[in-house]
């Protein structure tokens, strides 16, 4: 890739990679806390777990954690310390052109969920086993559009806060209830009802439910797919608008 | 004239929360001229530049740099222009070869070797010190060869080695008929780099011209000392002296003579005392220096006491 916009994405995919935060929360920390949640339950099927393998039910979910943690961490903060020290003055100055860094964001986001889920696939593969996909198609579809959605929220944070500092702090805010309630926590059937209600209404929980669902074979999951699909479509137009240089 | 000019700005403003940062300003920057814009803290330098750069939006005024509005046609601008710009920064662990790499598309180890970071292409920008990041920033701003570079606090944290070879790169600029336009408080760079120096306050130009002109204008008087024997014959007197042409003081205390004039006063001054067999053994003579007079016209200039008239429109000389 030799035009400006191509050396831009390959700079911070090269980047992202020295990053540690970007490293231990969409590399490590999914990983980790599927295996001690997911080998917690057993592998027999529960109801709690809408009968399928509770192994099986965490690993589909934490499939999700890695898209929360790259758009309401790795992204934002990676963004908001950027503008905080005047490097994205100075891609704005250097002629690159005006979607160059959104679309570097976009890329490289996608890449992290991307390598994130691959890497989180293969630990979880000889110890708790894959589940066979259902429907292939939904789950990629849910995956996808759940991917994009997350990682235009985090250029949409880290365009609005004031400093990586503040992106940090709220990033970890809106995080660790997406990840206990959405994700990676109990399953909405063991939660009291307000719990629930609440992780109803949570963006990851959504994610979650397009994803595992059609995997495990739970159901379609369509409300949470079409709600999905239009969180990615307002939050990409949103962000886009924000994250020109 | 505008289109020898490549930059062209005409009733600039602009405000931030309802404070006036650039006041009606007006500026020229000729094809090939350096121009310095010097004023304390606040004055508006860098606001004007990142106008000029298309990286804010005036709230009034026309602007042209190579005859494209910088806001609407920035993209077509920006490579043809170079900037190393104030308070901002490079990620922590991009490497300096990597920086070149992504801001030219190649290497050029020419520039790096010039400006003496040769032996850092692999340091990660984080680790490199204050000197080495400001000549990182001048590669990155020369290293697409810009018909227009502007430069905001260009020798900041530079040893004095380093700002020779800086000096010497922007001199090379003139040369190949690159312009400049020079953000700095060092009046030092401006005296020794720029054909024209634009004096600024609360927004407004409080002056303009060449450096010499400005000291012309705002500097104090030149000063001469020597000792004069009070009763030799042939000697020249005080009276004779003071109707030199540019002496307006003559003292003398014992032997000892002070005069003070305008600087074309230290040539009609020595001619006289040679024409009468008198080299003073203890001549000394003291010039106002740039920097005297843009303290002396930056200091007394109160924003506020600025007419309307005195904001001038700053013509390229060339």
């Amino acid at each position: 890739m030799t035009t400006a916009t191509g050396r831009l994405v390959r700079t911070e995919l090269k980047l992202m990679l020295r990053e540690p935060l970007t490293l231990l929360f969409v590399f490590v920390f999914p990983v980790v806390t599927m295996l001690i949640i997911g080998g917690s339950f057993g592998t027999k099927p529960s109801g709690a777990f809408d009968g399928v393998n509770p192994s099986h039910w965490y690993v589909a979910s934490y499939l999700t954690v890695v898209i929360a943690a790259t758009g309401l961490i790795m992204v934002p903060v990676h963004l908001a310390s950027y503008r905080e020290r005047g490097v994205l003055r100075r891609f704005s100055a250097a002629g690159f052109s005006r979607w160059s860094f959104a679309v570097a964001e976009a890329v490289t986001g996608l890449v992290a969920v991307a390598g994130g889920a691959v890497v989180l696939l293969a630990v979880a593969a000889p110890i708790y086993g894959l589940p066979p996909l259902h429907d292939p198609v939904a789950v990629v579809t849910g995956f996808s559009l759940g991917a994009v959605a997350f990682v235009a929220i985090g250029v949409l944070l880290g365009s609005l806060l004031p400093s990586a500092r503040s992106a940090q702090a709220v990033g970890l805010v809106l995080f660790f209830p997406s990840f206990l309630l959405g994700a990676g926590g109990p399953p909405p059937k063991v939660m009291g009802s307000a719990l629930r209600s609440i992780a109803g209404y949570l963006p990851l929980t959504r994610v979650s439910d397009a994803v595992r669902d059609p995997w495990l074979g739970i159901g379609p999951a369509t409300a949470s797919l079409v709600a999905v699909a239009a969180l990615a479509v307002v939050a990409t137009v949103v962000a886009a608008r924000r994250s020109a240089l | 004239m505008d289109n020898v000019n490549v930059v062209v700005v005409r009733d600039l403003r602009k405000t931030y929360g309802g404070r006036t940062v650039v006041d009606g300003l007006d500026l020229d920057v000729g094809a090939g001229e350096i121009v310095g814009l010097i004023g304390a803290n606040g004055a508006g330098k860098t606001t004007t530049v990142e106008c000029i750069q298309g990286l804010r939006r005036p709230d009034a005024g026309t602007l042209r740099v190579f005859g494209l509005d910088p806001v609407n046609e920035g993209e077509k601008l920006r490579c043809l222009v170079g900037s190393q710009l104030q308070s901002s920064a490079l990620p922590d662990r991009l490497r300096v070869g990597e920086a070149l790499h992504l801001f030219a598309g190649r290497h050029d180890d020419d520039l790096l070797e010039e400006f003496g970071l040769a032996d850092q292409r692999r340091s990660a920008f984080g680790s490199l010190s204050g000197g080495e990041r400001q000549r990182l920033f001048l590669v990155l701003a020369l290293v697409n060869r810009p018909r227009l570079v502007i430069l905001d606090e260009l020798t900041q944290g530079l040893d004095p080695s380093a700002r020779r070879s800086v000096w010497a790169a922007i001199d090379q600029l003139r040369v190949e008929g690159t312009a400049v336009l020079l953000v700095t408080h060092e009046i030092e760079d401006a005296e020794r780099l720029c054909d024209r120096v634009v004096a600024m306050r609360a927004g407004r130009v409080l002056d303009a011209g060449s450096p010499a002109e400005l000291v012309d204008r705002h500097g104090a008087w030149a000063t001469l000392r020597f000792s004069m024997p009070a009763d030799s014959p042939g000697l020249v007197t005080p009276e004779r002296l003071r109707r030199l042409p540019g002496v307006v003081e003559v003292s003398r205390n014992g032997g000892r003579m002070t005069l003070r004039g305008e600087r074309a006063a230290i040539a009609h001054v020595c001619a006289e005392l040679v024409s009468a067999d008198w080299v003073p053994p203890d001549l000394s003579v003291q010039v106002p220096s740039l920097e005297d007079a843009l303290v002396d016209l930056l200091e007394r200039t109160r924003a506020d006491d600025v007419p309307a008239t005195d904001v001038e429109t700053i013509g390229a000389n060339r």
